[in-house]
C-alpha cells in the first residue's frame, strides 16, 4: 500500500509503516463542527493492524474528535461537516455504499464514562450479535462467554449474568462495555480515555486487558496519560489543534521526537 | 422601621409560617373532602331503626330518623320563632305519595320504637314500613305472629327462585321464536315496498312465506306447552303474598315477589345489623340499579368507568408515545418542533366540552356515520355507530388526555442518558433498534407518569361524556358473553354522570342523597386504585432501570 508520506511521519517510521498492514488511512481529513470552528485540519494519518495506536494530546486537540470519526459516531452532530476520506481496509466509509450498521459492527468502541445498559449482564453483552441479527440463544451464550473471558470478566461475573449490569463496580463496568465491543467480533476496537474515570488498580486490568488483546484487534486509544500510552501502546499520534503534529512508534516518540514540540509537550513543557 | 423588626423580615419567620399556612389549608380542605365523603358515603349502609311518633293529633307515622334542625319563621304576629324539627323518612310512596315529611317537635306526643315493625325494600315505591298481619304462601295462609317473619322471609326466598326458573323459562320461549322473527322480519321488509319487487324478491318472498308457515306448525307444539308452563307459574309467583299493616292503619297487599328485601332492624342486634350492612354494601357494589338509580348497586357504572378508563389507556399510550417519540428522536429540532411541543402543551388546556363537542362532530358523526353507511347499512337509518358508544367517548377522552402523555414521555425519553443511545449505536443498532430496546424501556417510567396523570384526568371527567355514548341507564354492559362480546358501540354507564344524574336529575331528590356520596366515594376509590396500580407498575421498572453511575 503506498504511504502518503506527510511531515508529521517522519522517514524512519514511513519504512517501518511500510512492513504493517494499514487498516486504517485518512487523507486530507478536515472537521467543522460550524463553519467558523474546524476540529480536525488535514490530518493524514495510517493505522497499522494489529497493533495499539494512542492518541495524546492537550484537551481539546481533537484526538477524541478523530477517533469518533472511524465509526462515523459523528455523524450524530448536528451541523458537522466532514472533508476528506477515511479508508478503512481500502475503502472510504463515507462511500454511499456503505452501511452505517456495518461499519460500527465491525469498529467497536468504548467510551470514556462506562455506559453499561440497564439490563442484565448477559443481555449487555448480548445486545450487538441481537441487533446484528443473532437469534440462536446457544450461539449467543457462547459468544457471551467467549467476549468475557476476552475481556477479563469471565471468573468475576459467570455466576451471576442474570443481574444487572449496573450492580458491577466501575471498572467491572468498563471491562464489560469492552466485552460487550468484543461481541460483534470487530476487526477495529475505539478506545475513548477507557481509564480516565478509573482507580490505578481499575486501570490496571483495563491496561492488563488491553495488552492480551494486542494480538488479534487493531486497538486506537485515546488517552490523556502519557505513562499509558507509553505502557501499552505500539505506535502514538500526538495532535494540536486538530492538527496531526508527529505519528512515530511509541518508543522513538517518547524518546527521541522528532519534533520540538512534541518533546515540549512529553517534557511537561506545556499542556 | 427599627433594627429587631427588620431582622425578624430578613430572617423569614413571617413567609415560613405563610406557607406552612397554605399547606395547612390545601391539606385540610382535602381530609376535610374525604372525612364527609367517607362518613356519609359509607353510614347509609348502616340500617335505621325504625320509629313511631304518635302525634298530638290522630296522626301516627313509621319511619327512620333522618334529620333534625330548626326552622326560623315568622308567625301571624309577625314575631320571629325558631322551631325545632324532625325529619321522618316514612317511605310507603305508593300510599302517602312522598318519602319525607318535617314534623315539628311540639306536636309530638310519643317516641317508641315497636319490636315487630319491618321494613320490605320493593323493586319500586321504594321502602315499605309496618306490620305484617298475614302472610300466603301458594295459598296456604299463615297467621301466628310468631311465624309472621320467618314465613315472609321464607315466601320471599321461594318467590324468587320461582322468578329464575320463570325467567329461564321465557329465555327458552324467545329462543324458540327467534328464527320465526327473523323470517317475519325479512318478510315485513319485503313488503314495505311490494310494489316495486324484482322477480328475485318476489320468489324470495314466496318463499319466505312458505317458510314461515312451516316454522310455525312445527314449533307450535311446544310452544304451547311453554305458554302454559309460563302462565301457571306466573299464577304460583302470584299467589306468593304479604299483607301488611302501615302504622296509621291502612291495610295493604303486596307480591313478595316484589320485595328485595325484609328486615326487621328493631329486633336486631349489632352483629345482625353488621351483616345487614355488609350486604348492603355488597349490593351497592354488584348489583344492578333501581327505581331511577336511587336505590340498589351501581356496578354497571363502575364496569363502565373502568372499561372506559382502560381502553382510552389502551388508545392515548400508543399514540402519545410514538407522538414524542417522533419529535424527540426523528423531528429535525427548530421553530416547528419548538411550535408543535407549544400546542400540545395548550392543547392540555382546552376546556373538556370542547373535545366533547369534537368527538361527537368528527368521531360521531362523520367516523360513526361513514362506518355505519358502510358496514352496517342494513340496519340504517337506526345507526349503530353513529350514535355515542363506548368507543367514542373512549376516543374523546383519549385525544383530551393525549398532551399530558406526551409531555411526560417527552420528559422520560429526554431523561435517558446519551452515553447509553451512543453506546447502542455505537454496537451498530439501526435508531429504530437503538429506541426500542435503549430508549423506550428507559423512558417507561416517564410514559408510565403519562399514564397516571392521564388516568386521574379521564376518570373524572364527565362533561365530554355526556355528548359521546354515557346515560344514565344502560340495558346492556360494554362487555359480555354474546359474540363479539366487546360491544364498542353500546352507550355506558360512568360513576361521575351517575354522581350529576342522581343527585340533580333523580325524581326524589332527598332519597338520592346518601347514593351520591356512596357514589362519590366509589369514584375517588376507583381513582385511587387505579394510580396506585400505575405507581406501583412505575416504581418496579424505576428499580430496574435506574440510572447507571459509578
Amino acid at each position: 500500500m503506498a504511504i502518503n508520506i506527510s511531515t508529521a511521519i517522519s522517514r524512519e517510521t514511513v519504512s517501518e509503516l511500510l512492513n504493517e498492514n494499514i487498516v486504517i488511512q485518512t487523507n486530507n481529513l478536515s472537521l467543522y463542527y460550524t463553519p467558523e470552528k474546524s476540529a480536525l485540519k488535514n490530518v493524514n494519518i495510517q493505522i497499522p493492524e494489529k497493533k495499539v495506536t494512542a492518541f495524546i494530546g492537550p484537551s481539546g486537540c481533537g484526538k477524541s474528535t478523530l477517533l469518533r470519526n472511524f465509526n462515523r459516531m459523528n455523524d450524530l452532530i448536528p451541523g458537522i461537516k466532514i472533508e476528506g476520506k477515511i479508508l478503512i481496509n481500502g475503502k472510504n466509509i463515507y462511500d454511499p455504499d456503505v452501511e452505517l450498521e456495518d461499519l460500527r459492527k465491525r469498529v467497536g468502541m468504548v467510551f470514556q464514562k462506562s455506559n453499561p445498559f440497564p439490563m442484565s449482564i448477559w443481555e449487555n453483552i448480548a445486545f450487538g450479535p441481537k441487533v446484528n441479527g443473532l437469534s440462536n440463544k446457544k450461539d449467543i451464550d457462547e459468544i457471551v462467554e467467549e467476549s468475557l473471558r476476552q475481556a477479563d470478566l469471565w471468573k468475576e461475573v459467570k455466576e451471576r449474568l442474570n443481574e444487572s449490569a449496573l450492580d458491577l463496580s466501575g471498572g467491572q463496568q468498563q471491562r464489560l462495555c469492552i466485552a460487550r465491543a468484543l461481541a460483534n467480533k470487530p476487526e477495529i476496537i475505539l478506545m475513548d480515555e477507557p481509564a480516565s474515570a478509573l482507580d490505578p488498580i481499575s486501570t490496571g486490568k483495563i491496561e492488563e486487558t488491553i495488552d492480551e488483546l494486542r494480538n488479534n484487534y487493531t486497538i486506537v486509544i485515546v488517552t490523556h496519560n502519557m505513562q499509558q500510552a507509553a505502557r501499552i501502546s505500539d505506535y502514538t499520534a500526538f495532535m494540536m489543534v486538530g492538527e496531526l503534529v508527529e505519528f512515530n512508534d511509541t518508543n522513538t516518540l517518547f524518546t527521541h521526537p522528532d519534533k520540538k514540540l512534541t518533546e515540549e509537550y512529553i517534557t511537561g513543557r506545556f499542556g | 422601621m427599627n433594627q429587631a423588626s427588620k431582622k425578624f423580615f430578613k430572617k423569614g419567620d413571617p413567609y415560613v409560617l405563610l406557607t406552612s399556612l397554605g399547606l395547612l389549608i390545601s391539606l385540610g380542605m382535602v381530609l376535610w373532602l374525604l372525612a364527609i365523603v367517607l362518613v356519609k358515603g359509607l353510614g347509609i349502609f348502616w340500617p335505621r331503626e325504625l320509629v313511631q311518633i304518635n302525634l298530638k293529633g290522630e296522626n301516627v307515622y313509621l319511619g327512620e330518623l333522618w334529620n333534625s334542625g330548626k326552622e326560623i319563621s315568622e308567625n301571624e304576629f309577625e314575631q320571629i320563632v325558631e322551631e325545632e324539627k324532625t325529619q321522618l323518612k316514612i317511605g310507603n310512596r305508593d300510599l302517602y305519595g312522598y318519602d319525607f315529611i318535617w314534623i315539628s317537635d311540639k306536636e309530638i306526643k310519643t317516641m317508641t320504637k315497636p319490636q315487630n315493625a319491618a321494613v320490605f325494600e320493593r323493586s319500586e315505591y321504594g321502602n315499605l314500613y309496618g306490620f305484617i298481619l298475614q302472610v300466603n304462601l301458594n295459598n296456604e295462609i299463615v297467621t301466628d305472629s310468631s311465624e309472621l317473619f320467618n314465613e315472609a322471609e321464607k315466601g320471599i326466598s321461594l318467590a324468587h327462585e320461582l322468578k329464575i326458573k320463570l325467567d329461564e323459562i321465557e329465555e327458552e320461549y324467545n329462543t324458540l321464536l327467534t328464527p320465526l322473527n327473523k323470517i317475519q322480519r325479512e318478510i315485513s321488509l319485503l313488503k314495505v315496498n311490494s310494489d316495486f319487487l324484482t322477480d328475485e324478491e318476489a320468489k324470495r318472498l314466496n318463499l319466505l312465506k312458505e317458510e314461515e308457515n312451516k316454522l310455525t306448525e312445527s314449533i307450535n307444539q311446544p310452544r304451547i306447552v311453554l305458554e302454559e308452563k309460563i302462565s301457571t307459574l306466573k299464577e304460583r309467583l302470584n299467589s306468593f303474598t304479604v299483607n301488611v299493616i302501615t302504622a296509621n292503619g291502612d291495610e295493604t297487599l303486596m307480591q313478595l315477589k316484589n320485595v328485595v328485601r325484609l328486615y326487621q332492624p328493631n329486633e336486631m342486634g349489632i352483629f345482625g345489623k353488621s351483616i345487614h350492612y355488609v350486604q348492603n354494601l355488597w349490593e351497592f357494589l354488584s348489583g344492578e340499579p333501581r327505581e331511577s338509580n336511587t336505590e340498589g348497586g351501581v356496578f354497571p357504572a363502575i364496569f363502565g368507568t373502568v372499561m372506559m378508563v382502560i381502553l382510552m389507556s389502551i388508545l392515548v399510550v400508543p399514540f402519545g408515545v410514538l407522538a414524542a417519540v417522533y419529535l424527540n428522536e426523528y423531528a429535525k429540532q427548530g421553530a416547528l418542533t419548538r411550535i408543535i411541543r407549544l400546542s400540545v402543551n395548550n392543547l392540555a388546556g382546552v376546556p373538556s366540552i370542547v373535545f366533547g363537542i369534537f368527538g361527537l362532530g368528527f368521531f360521531i358523526y362523520i367516523v360513526g356515520g361513514s362506518i355505519d353507511q358502510f358496514f352496517f347499512s342494513d340496519k340504517l337509518p337506526a345507526p349503530t355507530f353513529g350514535t355515542g358508544g363506548i368507543l367514542w367517548a373512549s376516543l374523546t377522552l383519549a385525544l383530551l388526555t393525549l398532551p399530558v402523555v406526551v409531555v411526560a414521555t417527552e420528559e422520560g425519553i429526554l431523561a435517558v442518558p446519551k452515553a447509553n443511545k451512543d453506546g447502542a449505536l455505537a454496537l451498530g443498532a439501526t435508531k429504530w433498534q437503538m429506541i426500542k430496546k435503549v430508549v423506550l424501556p428507559n423512558a417507561m417510567p416517564g410514559i408510565l407518569t403519562g399514564l397516571i396523570l392521564a388516568i386521574s384526568r379521564g376518570a373524572g371527567e364527565v362533561a365530554p361524556l355526556m355528548i359521546t355514548g354515557v346515560v344514565k341507564l344502560a340495558p346492556d354492559m360494554p362487555l359480555d358473553f354474546n359474540f363479539p362480546f366487546f360491544h364498542l358501540d353500546r352507550k355506558f354507564m360512568h360513576l361521575g354522570f351517575h354522581i350529576y344524574d342522581v343527585g340533580f336529575q333523580s325524581p326524589n331528590v332527598e332519597a338520592a342523597i346518601p347514593m351520591v356520596y356512596s357514589t362519590a366515594l366509589l369514584l375517588i376509590a376507583i381513582v385511587v386504585f387505579l394510580n396506585l396500580l400505575a405507581i406501583y407498575l412505575r416504581n418496579r421498572l424505576r428499580k430496574k432501570y435506574k440510572s447507571s453511575s459509578f
